[in-house]
């Protein structure tokens, strides 16, 4: 087994969670005393940080949810200084406010280090080169790709999404061995290579994939190993806990969570009762380490379940298997998050538009497609072409600008879309793994 | 404030002993390139041909072609797996131009971005929105790591969404901006209309493409920032090269890294002190990629004052180019580009215009394409498809953005010299 930390890989579980029991309790102290956010949810949750005597005692602690950071927009969970932070990330919000996460050079650090692990333990290291087509920017997913695989001293690539004919041209003629995006970029860049005359498991180096920032199934990874010729892993994480943060192994059993860097904890998610290994349930994570966003019991809304026996690759780490599902309604278009209240809120800001929409997300080919079919108002409603392609055009780069993805947009007569008398249903999802 | 305070004020005799002997050293690493030590040996140059910094006149010229020729490795002084990253810049005939780095070179650079910001006195306290694109331009990842060295908040916010730019902006209290000058009087008039006065704005960076004194005065005005030009090139590592200090009369060029000549594009004699030429750059501290006298193209001079910072001697901003190269949106691209993209498109073949226009501000360029009788079925389809096509090889090869205007078969101009069918109509700005 090449591991990045052998020590830490392997480390005896009783250890592990020694220090987990250690770094758990520093950090509780450290908030308590110095997060007005988290000593006012302590505090009403009737928990003092002398309450935590071992591990176990993690489910004293109050849970945290997505909403708790757009609530407290921009900063105001932050527990470091302007001169400590060195990073935004920002991703898109569901009524206009993004979630924002802070970094200091330690966060850096140890969310690199994370990364670092993941992809020794996948078999890259230096000699290879990897190609980052995530997208860099606010999205974790560019940059945090990028430093993880100048860590283990690859020869980075940073060709971030798009211009897939380039991007093809470069994995051959630079030798890329790896590749960073999600599943179904690399679908794309398949079918175009095949395209382009180009055959990726004999025409260029490529042997590794690292695909994940969005749920992708077992069949899939079987069809892409067996078409493009290469090993593909999952890869997990959200802009909260840092970025991209935990791999499978070479063994592809699962993602390892360090249990230095991370606690984590499958619950039910109505009751919010711990549940068994094995049992699948709600994921919800306490960062250990972490300075300037802290996360205790975060709810991050994905289902899996987790394993808690050593891996045959000998690392005593728990694992987590693939993410199965989310616990509400988020869509994940192309890696990006949308939520349908999202659409709303961006559609009711433009006065053509009536008051009745529909989502229809289908794969065309190998990329997610978002059709927003969305009924005009009868003041706008025209037959003038010109009219109607404007308002569609408007319509279209709202949705672009507040989504961070492209969205097609039909327009309709006003009452042609289905009514409903109790829940409507507004999304149609017809992709199917 | 300095970085580096005794590397940024070295007296010229030392400053003279040490670029000797970086030079020489860099000479060394050169011959492990193939490309390079048949030119020196080509040239009649030794070990002992470089006694002074004068004897580099011996070396001849290297040219951006040079590169191109090289492509994809040919250039690289180290084994691969002691590259840690690539970048590359679109050329002219399909293939880029590739450029290496290794461990050392990534750190090299990025104290040379953080020389450039401390001295305009920026810092761990400020935070920073970086408006250029990320990824394979080596703008957004070059500012990222100097500005993360120095300990500033970097809001890695890349190119677009003017808007989500300026909320950014504001929620986050940002200080200093870097992007282009053009995006920046774009950026100050969608704030405008919003509303939005930006008070936290004090600092803003602006490169990749020239800007004059009046767009300075212009952007200070309306975003309440000092302004600083900011020079570089991928082929010298980035940005990064040279940076206006407080003082914000010429850029200082870091001596102790680039080798500085001025060249006559001509004749490639130097020029004096003070008279306008070609930039000729000898990077001395470039490990996976070095370059010999490398031609930059762009036009400048070396100044003949001294600074009040106490830092080396200056070039003035960039004029020009000595060739005709263009800068659209900050990339760089030369006609030729555009024409071998445009010819390789059937449905275009060899009647089509260029026409390069600053709107709002903005670059745009339009490409105007005669329908061809013979591919035209008649069907409305076709026509935007052939747009699509257009603006999509366009896009996907220069990265430039193109509005594509179809126009009646005989009605674009026919030439009987030399054409030219790019037609840059911007003002200088």
């Amino acid at each position: 087994m090449v591991c990045w930390d052998p020590r830490i890989e392997a480390m005896p579980k009783e250890e592990l969670k020694r220090m987990q029991y250690k770094l758990l309790k520093s950090l509780v102290y450290r908030l308590y005393s110095f997060s007005p956010f988290y000593h006012d949810r302590m505090k009403e949750q009737k928990v003092h940080p002398d309450d935590i005597r071992e591990l176990a005692d993690v489910h004293k602690l109050p849970f945290m949810f997505k909403r708790d950071l757009r609530d407290n927009y921009p900063d105001k969970i932050f527990t470091a200084t302007q001169d400590e932070l060195v990073r935004y990330h920002v991703s898109s919000g569901t009524t206009g406010k993004p979630t924002v996460v802070g970094y200091t050079q330690n966060d850096l650090h140890t969310w690199t280090t994370s990364l670092a692990r993941g992809l020794t333990s996948v078999g890259l290291g230096r000699g290879d080169v990897i190609q980052v087509s995530y997208g860099y920017g606010l999205f974790t997913g560019g940059l945090g790709m990028h430093y993880g695989a100048e860590r283990i001293g690859a020869t980075v690539l940073p060709t971030s999404v798009g211009n897939t004919e380039r991007q093809i041209e470069l994995m051959q003629d630079l030798g890329a061995t790896a590749i960073a995006c999600t599943p179904s970029y690399l679908l794309h860049i398949g079918e175009v290579a095949a395209k382009m005359g180009v055959d990726i498991k004999k025409d260029t180096n490529l042997r590794t994939g690292i695909l994940g920032a969005e749920p992708w199934t077992e069949g899939m990874r079987n069809r892409i190993q067996d078409w493009l010729g290469i090993r593909a892993y999952d890869i997990y994480g959200t802009s909260e806990l840092s970025g991209p943060m935990f791999t499978e192994c070479s063994e592809q059993k699962g993602f390892h969570i360090w249990s230095d860097i991370a606690l984590v904890e499958i619950i039910d998610p109505k009751t919010g009762e711990t549940l068994e290994p094995g049992e699948k349930g709600e994921l919800t994570i306490t960062i250990l380490q972490k300075e300037a966003l802290p996360m205790i019991r975060y709810r991050i809304g994905d289902i899996t379940s987790m394993e808690e026996d050593t891996c045959s690759c000998g690392r005593t780490h728990p694992r987590i298997q693939r993410i199965q599902g989310r616990v509400d309604d988020m869509l994940i278009i192309r890696g990006i998050n949308v939520f349908p209240s999202q659409i709303e809120f961006a559609l009711m800001a433009i006065p053509e538009v009536g008051e009745h929409f529909q989502i229809v997300v289908e794969r065309k080919g190998a990329l997610d497609d978002m059709l927003v079919r969305v009924e005009l108002n009868k003041e706008s409603f025209s037959d003038k072409i010109n009219d109607i392609m404007k308002v569609r055009q408007k319509v279209e780069h709202r949705l672009r600008n507040s989504l961070n993805v492209n969205v097609d947009v039909e327009l309709v007569e006003p009452g042609s879309l289905p009514r409903f008398e109790g829940k409507s249903k507004k999304v149609i999802d017809k992709r199917a793994m | 404030m300095y970085w580096d305070k005794k590397i940024e004020t070295l007296k010229p005799d030392e400053l003279q002993a040490l670029q000797l002997k970086r030079l020489k050293k860099t000479i060394s690493q050169a011959k492990k390139v193939g490309f390079f030590n048949k030119r020196l040996s080509d040239a009649g140059i030794t070990s002992s041909s470089i006694k002074t910094l004068d004897d580099i006149r011996k070396i001849p010229f290297t040219k951006k072609q040079d590169l191109r020729d090289g492509y994809p490795f040919g250039l690289f002084a180290v084994p691969l797996k002691d590259i840690v990253r690539i970048h590359t810049t679109s050329g002219t005939t399909g293939k880029p131009t590739v450029v290496g780095y290794t461990k050392k070179d990534l750190d090299v650079w990025a104290d040379l971005i953080a020389r450039n910001m401390t001295m305009i006195g920026v810092g761990k306290e400020d935070i920073f929105q970086n408006m250029v694109n990320y990824g394979m331009f080596t703008g957004g990842l070059g500012f990222h790591y100097g500005a993360e060295k120095i300990g500033m908040t970097v809001i890695p916010s890349a190119t677009g969404n003017t808007k989500r730019q300026i909320e950014m902006i504001r929620d986050f209290g940002v200080t200093t901006i870097h992007c282009t000058p053009s995006y920046a009087m774009h950026l100050s008039e969608v704030a405008e209309e919003m509303g939005e006065s930006l008070d936290s704005l004090k600092t803003g960076i602006f490169g990749a493409e020239p800007w004059s004194e009046s767009v300075r005065h212009t952007l200070e005005k309306r975003l309440g920032v000092t302004a600083y030009d900011s020079y570089g090139l991928s082929e010298l590592f980035g940005p990064g090269v040279a940076f206006e200090c407080v003082e914000r009369d010429g850029l200082h060029i870091w001596h102790d890294s680039y080798l500085v000549e001025i060249i006559d594009p001509n004749t490639g004699e130097r020029v004096s002190d003070g008279e306008r030429g070609e930039l000729v750059v000898t990077p001395l501290v470039k490990e996976a990629m070095p370059l010999l006298r490398y031609r930059t193209g762009d036009v400048t001079m070396l100044m003949e004052d001294g600074c009040l910072c106490k830092r080396g001697q200056k070039i003035a901003r960039i004029t020009g180019r000595s060739d005709d190269m263009l800068v659209i949106r900050g990339i760089n691209v030369f006609p030729s580009q555009i024409e071998h993209v445009l010819l390789k498109i059937p449905e275009v073949g060899n009647q089509f215009m260029v026409y390069i226009d600053r709107i709002n501000h903005l670059d745009e360029m339009t490409v105007e394409v005669e329908i061809n009788r013979d591919s035209f079925s008649g069907e409305l389809a076709d026509l935007a498809k052939i747009q699509k096509k257009v603006g999509k090889e366009l896009r996907d090869s220069l990265e430039l953005r193109t509005t594509v205007r179809l126009v009646e078969p005989g009605s674009l101009p026919r030439f009987e010299g030399k054409a030219k069918r790019v037609i840059d109509r911007r003002e200088a700005i």
